[in-house]
């Protein structure tokens, strides 16, 4: 229980550090804030409300068609609509730049017809809707696989009783499914917003400085890391922020869902004019956050497999693959150590500090960054592997977590506790019972959290010793240099490690 | 993983075939930590190598990494050359302590003044210079200033990369040196306004967008134009068919350059080498080596130019000692903060 406390609390310290840090502020703060500060923070609202409606609206239709009706090739939609979940923001970003570089000659039209005001006017919408759009799709499984449960544990007998009260099928839909589902939205509202805070690459590629991208170039184009860390601060204060407003509608979500119990009902098939939007619906999120990227990606690993080979060549690729690895493990297992104790010792201080100690999924990798900088960097740890293995470690601590607690309570019930009752050590139990049950889930859970530190980019890119590339730094780094073709390869390597993660997951899951 | 699996092995070989090597009394690699990113360099170090028989290891990364790690590790740093594509970068390390001084009769004799540090803190060994890429369909002057691209008759017709980026942050410490702050703000101001959308992407995507008529002027270093000459992509080559190179400021203080260059790392093991190192890189053998990977220029004078870079004709590049972009460096990216260039 000591190390679990202990280990918490090195995860929150480089947390508050960074509020701590806030209030210093540095020489160039004055600056950045009467000349950039407004930008950073425009973009950022403005890129969160776009992505936010996109996401919406890409997840809500194809979410309801999933769980209420019948049509063919259902079963196959319904785990494909995760897939875009394998594609970071980033790496949908180098694919869909092309797409305002070919729009130029139109762009050209615009401009020789309708004159430069509605020429920029274009040129903006175009770069910042492919922007939102790109993120959307790509974050758009967030809101649907909360939608769809939501939509499917429903109780029938309540659109029942709107239709029998003459209720149209749309404003069945409006007034008794949407309120119900709302606090599922919210929820994976919440996650998208986080995910677009975290983004790095994908802005920085589209010329809009959100307020991530304002971190990175305070610290190294001003020189100034106090005043990095005060951006940084303020954008946690916005996280904490998102997780309230979400909290706050998940309070009466409890009351909603405890009250199914009844089983799904028979779905109604679709046809004609239904069966078309249905596979509309499905059909643009999943071109655009995945069959699109992955088949260019595809197309342009082979046709510049020379560079891509190129790089392979004195880059330490390799011993990235090594240290995600490692990380990935480490992490798992301090997760299921954390969450077991957890187990033996039910203190609500106790739990309360390890979903402090979680927080840091939601909070950006380049504020985690920050925080393990300030913490490190006097130490001089800063740009080590201790500096990035800690980083990982609270970036991933929940998402190694949060399916390790949900698996022992599903599989052990309480035979951990039999165990111990009989004699055991907490130690016997953990290895001989409780692990045993869940190695299913553990070997995924270390699948996720390996992929999640290869896709990992702001983080990594703050904290990596200075030879040391992930796949993800490595495409970044390539595609910034304008070599995007050569960036491909990386990225589809990463796609196909997180599509096999999600492959594995989804067994994992329904076993 | 298959391929991760294979490189990662490929790497323990070379670990271990280095410590044979220490073992049976041969030179310790020289530990060389650099931003750029050419294979032609690592030919270089080959060449070196073979020529004088000590080992090379290179360790790449962005030169803001390479600083931080070296001030991380201070004394007890391995590594023995510090190399960056920019000028800036390098005085900054010299500020901060991380280089030492070395004298060099070979390197004095052949880089010319200003494009080394008159301590001899770091030396220069390539140029690129600072150059307007323009459509010649649309655009008829044949010279061409920085100062011409702020006047009303260029509004929405220039493009120009982040002022986030070094380059434009160099050219702009450079404009200080010329004009003073005020004056440089209002330039930056001047340009902004002209832009033909924000800035984004980096010198390639530029030069694309003035070939397919976004602009009519873009801002980029002149090795970019031969890298998308030399680039597999149809679109590429097609691209740089549609544009032509105006060296600014022909008619006064010359056309801004930077180098790309290097210098002792302090508490460098190994200090002879290391300057060996230096002087080979200045030798006329990598001089003409040099161009024909990265499309830069020789800064030895009098090195033969390969056909690409001869074909631009010459250009007079002004004489700033490059030292100061390093010292103007801050003001610059707050000037262009203030002046609103993204």
């Amino acid at each position: 229980m000591i190390a679990t406390v202990s280990l918490c609390l090195l995860l929150i310290i480089p947390l508050v550090s960074v509020f701590v840090g806030m209030g210093k502020g540095g020489e160039m703060w004055q600056h950045v804030a009467e000349t950039v500060l407004f930008q950073y923070v425009w973009n950022s609202l403005w890129l969160l409300l776009s992505v936010s409606v996109f996401s919406v609206a890409m997840a809500l239709p194809s979410a309801w068609f999933l769980s209420r009706y019948r049509f063919p090739g259902k079963t196959l939609l319904q785990g494909m609509m995760l897939l875009p979940l394998a594609i970071p923001g980033y790496v949908a970003a180098i694919v869909y730049l092309r797409l305002p570089e070919m729009a130029i000659p139109l762009l050209v039209k615009i401009r020789t017809t309708f004159g430069f005001e509605a020429y920029q006017l274009a040129e903006a919408l175009l770069r910042q809707g492919t922007l939102s759009l790109l993120l959307a799709a790509v974050l758009s499984p967030y809101i649907h696989f909360p939608l769809r449960t939501a939509f499917q544990v429903q109780r029938r007998q309540l659109l029942e009783a709107a239709q029998l009260l003459g209720r149209s099928p749309r404003s069945q839909f409006f007034t008794v499914a949407l309120p119900l589902a709302r606090p599922a939205l919210m929820a994976g509202l919440a996650l998208v917003c986080m995910e677009v805070l975290n983004e790095y690459g994908a802005p920085h590629f589209f010329g809009v400085p959100t307020l991530t991208v304002g971190v990175f170039r305070t610290w190294f184009g001003l020189g100034d890391s106090a005043s990095a860390v005060r951006l940084a601060g303020g954008m946690m204060l916005l996280v904490l922020m998102l997780l309230g407003a979400e909290r706050f509608t998940r309070g009466r979500a409890r009351f909603v869902e405890a009250q199914d119990s009844s089983a799904p009902a028979e779905c109604p098939p679709l046809k004609g004019r239904g069966l078309f939007w249905a596979y509309l619906s499905c059909g643009v999120p999943l071109l655009i956050g995945f069959w699109i990227p992955i088949l260019v990606l595809i197309h342009w690993s082979i046709i510049s497999w020379d560079a891509a080979s190129a790089w392979g060549r004195g880059s330490r690729i390799g011993e990235s693959f090594l240290i995600a690895g490692l990380s990935a493990l480490a992490i798992t297992l301090l997760a299921l150590l954390a969450h077991y104790s957890r187990r033996l010792h039910p203190l609500r201080w106790l739990k309360g500090l390890l979903e402090i100690a979680q927080l840091g999924y939601a909070v950006p990798g380049v504020v985690v960054a920050v925080g393990v900088l300030l913490l490190l960097g006097p130490l001089g740890f800063s740009g080590s592997l201790v500096a990035i293995g800690l980083g990982y470690l609270l970036r991933f601590f929940a998402v190694a977590g949060r399916p390790l607690q949900a698996a022992m309570l599903r599989v052990c019930g309480s035979m951990d506790e039999a165990s111990r009752l009989l004699g055991r050590s907490p130690l016997q139990s953990l290895t001989r019972i409780t692990f045993p049950l869940i190695r299913g889930s553990f070997v995924a859970v270390v699948l996720l959290v390996f992929v999640d530190i290869l896709k990992e980019l702001p983080l990594s890119m703050l904290l990596r010793p200075a030879q040391f590339e992930t796949l993800a730094t490595l495409s970044f780094g390539l595609a910034s240099e304008g070599r995007i073709q050569a960036a491909a390869f990386p990225s589809l390597l990463m796609v196909l490690l997180a599509v096999l993660a999600l492959v594995v997951m989804n067994r994992v899951k329904s076993t | 993983m298959y391929l991760a699996g294979v490189m990662h092995i490929k790497h323990l070989l070379s670990l271990i075939s280095v410590s044979c090597v220490s073992l049976l009394g041969a030179k310790e690699p020289l530990l060389v930590y650099s931003h750029r990113h050419y294979e032609s360099d690592t030919a270089l170090f080959d060449q070196f190598t073979k020529e004088t028989g000590i080992p090379v290891e290179v360790v790449k990364a962005k030169a803001n990494a390479l600083i931080e790690r070296l001030k991380a590790e201070g004394d007890k740093t391995k590594a023995d050359i510090f190399i960056t594509a920019d000028a800036g970068r390098l005085g900054l390390a010299a500020d901060m302590g991380l280089l030492e001084a070395v004298k060099s009769p070979v390197l004095e004799q052949r880089i010319p003044a200003q494009y080394r540090d008159p301590k001899g803190f770091w030396y220069g060994f390539t140029l690129r210079a600072r150059v307007l890429v323009v459509s010649p369909e649309r655009v008829q002057e044949s010279s061409l200033d920085y100062e011409d691209l702020v006047k009303p008759e260029w509004k929405g017709r220039v493009l120009s990369r982040s002022s986030s980026n070094i380059y434009s942050q160099s050219l702009m410490a450079s404009m200080i040196a010329a004009h003073g702050a005020e004056d440089a703000r209002a330039w930056a101001e001047g340009l902004k306004n002209n832009f033909a959308r924000p800035p984004q992407g980096n010198d390639r995507d530029q030069i694309r967008a003035v070939a397919a008529g976004l602009a009519d002027v873009a801002v980029v270093n002149t090795y970019y134009v031969g890298l998308l000459h030399d680039s597999p992509e149809k679109r590429d080559t097609d691209a740089v068919s549609k544009v032509k190179i105006i060296f600014p400021n022909q008619d006064n203080r010359g056309s801004h350059v930077n180098v790309s260059g290097g210098g002792v790392v302090k508490g460098s093991p190994q200090k002879e080498d290391a300057i060996k190192l230096l002087e080979f890189l200045a030798s006329e053998e990598a001089q003409k080596s040099f161009p024909n990977g990265s499309r830069e220029f020789p800064v030895v004078p009098g090195t033969p130019l390969p056909e690409l870079q001869a074909s631009w004709g010459d250009f007079k590049s002004d004489d700033l000692p490059l030292s100061k972009l390093g010292e103007l460096n801050a003001e610059a990216v707050k000037l262009m903060n203030e002046a609103g260039w993204q």
